[in-house]
């Protein structure tokens, strides 16, 4: 066990401590100038650029349209946080965590987050931005009501503090979320899980093929944000790309979209890894096995699945780092059929609003939470995974 | 000339160019897995230049089951070494792959230890052996090269302490005679070495030769190279000869073992390229990449031509000053694992203790 905020030894005291403070109003001020600190902190970490992205979601302008929404929505309702809010982070500080903590936090909680115990404050820059913030003695409301810490597989500390929340947060794979679901939570809490996702792109052979070559350039690059960012392992990164069209239209939207890609890698000058590449290779050729793969195409900058259909199991079979799974529908209908329940984010080019509507109501399954244009996949939104933080981390006192 | 080591380059291309050319189509014909890969991902079938000839990861191994003969004329499973929860390579031998294995391995080995069975010490314990059907790595290992010997002498007990009095006792025995001593390079070092040197023991094993293998990594680790290594065994056992070699258990017939200059060198029947690591185009000798093994002899299943995850250089062809031809070669050990970031199954209760 390890705390890296507040700065004690005690862990359990420190919960103690952290129970008894009373919880804020949503939107409460002294959360406000918080995050705008953090925001002014985050947004000149250049090297990082999901970090920046983190930065400047969390800016002032667009908080205060959050609050506005907010205030909007809960007119004439009486709305209060729900007490303490236990985030079990993913294990390499991705900022994702920290947009479900932020929510949490102008919804006016107490927060207690767990940060995989592989973290250093020395090497990790945004925690270490983090907890200078909090040291900040402008910031001491805020300061009270966190706790970061970290500790190994240990169930009996997570079922401690699960006793103790209000609302248990989940991020991880499958696994994670099924072991920590066994661990009991406070009969009164209420819970959030992000377990495994996968996405995919939906290009339109039409549109690729007519965009000028400034559009098409700005395509690839916002696809190369999506995918590459955080190595296609991301759960919104595309790792399928599904083309519409005619056949032959395809074909020509596919080598000039492709081969634009690999410039647009080249320039990049992204270090690549000697084991990612031989992981692609290998997994592209484990997959070329399976009758539905009509081809595999092993490139340096990346590599390409072509398949028939897409197999049902091919999800789980993915490898990040630039491996993509094609494949051809007639239209956004023949792709409607396609969506499992794991399916997340459909990033597309070339499609209208209404012809996207019509698409999900089409969508048999449980698949797809969000549909963005291509260059968006990674943009986090308060509504994920189907769910509304803010809704999630607030409960409605009904007085008649 | 010493064979296997006497084809010189434009003979023993020919020669491989049309073995390895054969087996492929044989895979081709017997493994429709292979098949697939090899045609989907539009692999030359028919080569004419070794830089060209269709290769796997080893990786594919650890993912699939691959066999180019019907499982019931499997007579042994090789797996490799893995450490706890990570997934093992599965090897499958018939008859005869298990029986051209066995021969290469006396081939390549003649050279370096003679005609003669000498009495032979393994450093390591017997019950690695237990399971005759199905080895690991270590077992095939050690069951390979005992065949080199006689009078074998296991010196480590179960619970890896070394039977010291037993050893004395065998060495006493064979006072006189050149000695064989085998072991996995990591296991010498800390089970034997360490160990003797702990409490104080030195020995005189007198005309004697350490056959080792299995990589350095560990090794890498502590700082401890090959030239320590060999130091650092004389000193303290007396051993004369040391030799290691590099293997895999994913591609039989490829045991490149070092000649007296230390080089490990490619028999007639094996092959290495050398890879960029990231693009996989063919480097030219002294530049370091991903190590390419190429064996004629696997045939019940399709790793005659396989990609390690292996640095190595080629130092030369032909012109070892031992006298060996072919390529000859050094390994500087495993390319660093991937951790790619993302926000899928990175918590620790997935991962713990399985990190790639």
């Amino acid at each position: 066990m390890r705390l890296f905020w507040p700065e004690t030894e005690d862990w359990r005291q420190a919960v103690v401590d952290l129970q008894q403070k009373e919880t804020l109003t949503p939107f409460h001020s002294a959360v406000l100038s918080f995050i705008q600190s953090l925001s002014m902190r985050l947004v000149r970490m250049r090297d990082y650029p999901e970090v920046v992205a983190l930065g400047y979601w969390l800016r002032k302008a667009h908080i205060h349209q959050m609050r506005e929404a907010w205030l909007e929505e809960t007119k004439n309702r009486f709305v209060k946080s729900r007490g303490t809010v236990f985030h079990l982070a993913p294990s390499n500080v991705d900022t994702i965590f920290i947009y479900s903590w932020m929510l949490s936090l102008l919804a006016g909680n107490r927060n207690i987050i767990r940060v995989s115990g592989k973290e250093k404050l020395q090497t990790n820059a945004l925690l270490s931005a983090i907890i200078d913030v909090l040291q900040d003695a402008a910031h001491t409301m805020i300061a009270e009501r966190t706790i970061i810490l970290t500790y190994d597989h240990d169930e009996q500390v997570t079922a401690f503090l699960s006793g103790e929340c209000h609302t248990r947060v989940i991020w991880g794979g499958d696994d994670t979320v099924n072991a920590i679901r066994r661990i009991p939570l406070a009969p009164l809490a209420n819970e959030l899980t992000f377990p495994d996702r996968f996405s995919l792109a939906v290009l339109n052979a039409e549109a690729v093929v007519h965009a000028s070559p400034e559009e098409k350039e700005l395509l690839l690059q916002h696809f190369y944000n999506d995918s590459f960012w955080f190595d296609q392992m991301a759960c919104s990164s595309p790792r399928l790309v599904v083309w519409t069209g005619p056949n032959e239209i395809i074909e020509m939207a596919q080598t000039a979209f492709w081969s634009l890609f690999d410039q647009v890698i080249r320039a990049k000058k992204a270090d690549l890894m000697s084991a990612i590449q031989v992981q692609k290779l290998a997994t592209g050729l484990a997959l070329a096995t399976d009758v539905q793969a009509n081809a595999f195409k092993h490139g340096t900058t990346f590599s390409r699945i072509a398949f028939e259909h897409i197999p049902a199991d091919i999800r789980e079979r993915h490898c990040g780092g630039g491996l993509f799974f094609e494949c051809k529908a007639n239209g956004l209908p023949e792709v409607s059929t396609m969506m499992v329940d794991k399916d997340q984010t459909l990033s597309y080019f070339g499609f209208s609003k209404e012809e996207l509507v019509e698409f999900v109501e089409m969508i048999p399954t449980r698949g797809i939470d969000r549909i963005v244009p291509v260059g968006q996949a990674l943009d986090f939104n308060g509504v994920w995974d189907g769910q509304s933080f803010l809704q999630s981390f607030t409960r409605e006192v009904v007085i008649l | 000339m010493m064979y296997p080591y006497d084809l010189a380059k434009q003979e023993k291309e020919q020669f491989l160019i049309q073995q390895l050319n054969d087996v492929t189509l044989h895979h081709l014909e017997c493994c429709s897995d292979y098949h697939a890969m090899i045609e989907k991902s539009g692999g030359v079938i028919q080569t004419q230049s070794l830089n060209e000839l269709p290769f796997l990861p080893v990786q594919l191994f650890k993912m699939m089951d691959l066999l180019s003969v019907p499982r019931e004329e499997v007579v042994k499973v090789l797996t490799s070494s893995g450490t706890t929860g990570q997934q093992v390579s599965k090897i499958y031998l018939d008859q005869e792959t298990a029986a051209s294995q066995t021969r290469a391995l006396v081939e390549v080995m003649k050279p370096v230890l003679g005609r003669q069975r000498l009495p032979m010490i393994i450093l390591d314990t017997k019950s690695v052996l237990k399971d005759r059907n199905s080895f690991s790595a270590r077992g095939a290992g050690i069951l390979g090269f005992s065949n080199f010997g006689r009078k074998h002498f296991y010196a480590l007990n179960d619970d890896m302490t070394v039977d010291w009095d037993g050893l004395h006792r065998y060495l006493k025995e064979h006072l006189g005679t050149t000695i064989i001593l085998f072991g996995f390079t990591f296991m010498v070092w800390k089970y034997f070495y360490q160990e003797a040197v702990k409490n104080n023991i030195q020995l005189k094993i007198g005309e004697s030769v350490l056959i080792h293998g299995g990589g350095w990594k560990k090794l890498q680790d502590e700082a401890v190279d090959a030239d320590i290594f060999k130091r650092e065994l004389k000193k303290q056992f007396g051993i004369q000869r040391v030799h290691n070699y590099y293997g895999m258990v994913e591609q039989v017939g490829s045991i490149f073992v070092e000649c007296e200059q230390g080089h490990l060198h490619t028999p007639n029947y094996a092959d290495v390229l050398i890879r960029d690591a990231i693009t996989f185009e063919p480097l030219a000798n002294g530049e370091q990449g991903l190590i390419q093994v190429m064996s004629v002899l696997p045939k019940s299943y399709p790793g005659h031509s396989l990609l390690t995850e292996d640095l190595g250089t080629i130092l030369g062809e032909d012109d070892c000053p031992c006298g060996w031809m072919g390529k000859y070669f050094s390994v500087a050990g495993r390319i660093p694992k991937a951790e790619l970031r993302g926000c899928s199954d990175t918590f620790a209760y997935d991962r713990k203790g399985a990190n790639g």
